[in-house]
């Protein structure tokens, strides 16, 4: 008995031990993963001087805004672009794949899984392919440089992503409980506005965030699209700028900031949905 | 009768919006590619609405060109190179966190923020750090008397490829990870617990209960991730812009310079078909797979 006792008194010690030992290597593929972050944060806050030292310094010997006042005039417009076209895109993504979730979890149609198809593969498709057709065709909407053109472009990322997410969720809102809306003399239109929607409000939410997300970080169409300095968003203006000033690193950080600031703020703030509407939106419905 | 035909209706009101939006925005285009990638479309037919048919002449001139061959091999190494690293780290971390301990649910949600954020910074910061005269990477390498002196990474064609690979990785691993969980998570414990009472080592469960339950997911994440870092473009973009001497050139940033470097539209099109016929294969794969898993 008394053999038995200390056996598992020494099986407990083992478990502690090797969770402690799992701790200390979560965190340090935390910090290997996070470094990166903290590498922008760090260095948007040093001098010229300094990021060319022959050891670079994990903290700044003097912390200076210096990098972001010398950007400032640019920031302004580009800051200004990033922020209309990402609202935009995101009013517009909402605005169709909101009730088209809504529908493929509610009512019976024909032709749903085709639809559904339809929305899987748009997801999974290159920029690359629709972008000289929607150049020449922008081009000849004369819809180049205007803020149309990426707010269109870019609604066709988030679109598929956001039905694909929503629509479990709208799955698990009991029938009744529409029923029951309906009964009280709600159409199926207000129905859907007055019970399902507040129901649903946090995976809207989180949907939200997705699609202004998704456009905020758009590159590709925005650079092809919006060459003229006037309508240039931040991510093809610090792609520019890295270009003329290579080796401004430190003001190439300080764009990076403001560019991964919304992203972490709507992570940190919304961390359980955002990770659980990873998984939902980019594998299926 | 009367109040299901409407409900059909509304159905159709709600859903078919969307639909059309993807093929108004998507689909004709994907269409227009094609038969652009048939036409003389340059910069001086931009605005013509008739351009001339030139048959496959877009084609043969891509395929005779040594770069958009080099192009297709780079595009697949890069993608093979991301695939097993992300896959095979993804995994272990997967298992690893699916242990209870502390830390493990906090660290696990933490690290998949590189995701959310524009592909753009995370190709300037690792550009950064992966610089010749003031790249981290170069200090600590010395440091440990890995290398003698600071290396240009992204300056040779042999190290460039593997740089890119390992900054999509730091998306990659975290993502993979996350997909993975969520098939762990949903093995039932009881499998578990009876094979321990039948005596089965760690090693035989991971073996032979995990991978086993787990393939589904691990052909979806695979055939995912292999769709996802095929059509690679702002990475490379950003970090190398296809270089040094097109030792990086994948097919889209080919194909974007063609049409927006060059203003030969036409070209830029054809390689862009290329590279969807390749993605189209896998597509079918994908769906295969998705819809045996339902029913």
């Amino acid at each position: 008995m008394d053999e038995k006792n200390r056996k598992l008194h020494h099986k407990h010690i083992n478990q502690e031990q090797g969770r402690i030992i799992c701790d200390i290597v979560a965190v340090l593929i935390c910090i290997t993963f996070l470094f990166p972050l903290y590498w922008i944060v760090i260095n948007s806050f040093k001098l010229d001087s300094e990021i060319f030292l022959s050891r670079p310094t994990l903290w700044p010997h003097r912390f200076t805004l210096d990098a972001y006042i010398d950007q400032l005039p640019v920031l302004k417009t580009t800051l200004k672009n990033s922020i209309i076209v990402a609202l935009g895109s995101m009013l517009l993504s909402l605005l169709l794949s909101v009730p088209a979730a809504y529908g493929l979890a509610k009512f019976r149609v024909k032709g749903k899984k085709l639809m559904m198809l339809i929305f899987l593969v748009t997801q999974m498709l290159p920029a690359s392919l629709v972008l000289t057709p929607l150049f020449l065709t922008f081009s000849r909407l004369k819809l180049l440089n205007t803020y149309w053109a990426p707010i269109l472009a870019t609604a066709t990322i988030s679109i598929p992503f956001v039905v694909l997410m929503l629509r479990p969720s709208f799955l698990s809102i009991p029938d009744e409980l529409v029923e029951a809306a309906k009964i009280d003399g709600c159409s199926n239109l207000s129905a859907f506005f007055r019970v399902v929607v507040p129901v649903a409000k946090p995976t809207l939410l989180t949907a939200a965030a997705f699609s202004f997300v998704f456009a905020w970080n758009d590159l590709v169409y925005s650079m092809t699209f919006n060459s003229s300095d006037k309508m240039r968003p931040m991510t093809s203006a610090i792609y520019k700028f890295m270009n003329q000033y290579g080796t401004k690193w430190n003001s190439i950080m300080a764009y990076g900031v403001l560019l991964i600031l919304p992203c972490v703020i709507i992570f940190v703030t919304m961390q359980k949905q955002i990770v659980e509407g990873m998984t939902s939106g980019s594998v299926k419905g | 009768m009367k109040n299901r035909w409407r409900n059909k209706a509304l159905g159709y009101c709600f859903i078919l919006p969307a639909v059309i939006y993807m093929l108004v925005f998507i689909g004709y285009p994907i269409v227009y590619n094609w038969v652009i990638s048939f036409q003389d479309a340059t910069a001086l037919t931009l605005r013509n609405t008739n351009r001339a048919f030139i048959g496959l002449e877009n084609y043969r001139n891509i395929f005779a060109d040594r770069t958009f061959i080099a192009a297709i091999a780079h595009t697949f190494i890069y993608t093979i190179g991301c695939l097993v690293i992300q896959f095979v780290l993804g995994f272990l971390f997967a298992i690893f966190f699916a242990k209870d301990f502390k830390l493990s649910k906090t660290i696990r949600g933490l690290v998949v923020i590189s995701w959310m954020l524009p592909v753009t910074v995370t190709a300037l910061v690792f550009k950064f750090m992966f610089s010749q005269d003031s790249g981290i990477i170069n200090t600590i390498l010395m440091n440990l008397h890995i290398i003698k002196e600071p290396v240009g990474w992204l300056l040779q064609g042999g190290t460039a490829m593997w740089v890119l690979i390992i900054a999509n990785s730091w998306v990659g691993i975290p993502f993979n990870m996350l997909l993975l969980t969520t098939g762990i998570n949903n093995i039932s414990k009881d499998i578990y617990e009876a094979a321990e009472i039948d005596g089965a080592t760690k090693t035989q469960q991971l073996f032979k209960i995990t991978i086993p339950l787990l393939k589904p997911t691990i052909m979806s994440v695979l055939v995912l991730g292999f769709v996802l870092t095929f059509k690679v473009f702002d990475l490379v973009y950003v970090m190398t812009g296809g270089g040094p001497v097109d030792a990086t050139e994948v097919l889209s940033t080919y194909s974007y310079k063609l049409s927006f470097q060059l203003f030969h539209f036409g070209e830029g099109s054809a390689a862009a078909n290329v590279l969807f016929v390749c993605l189209f294969i896998v597509a079918l794969i994908y769906l295969k797979t998705t819809t045996n898993e339902e029913s």
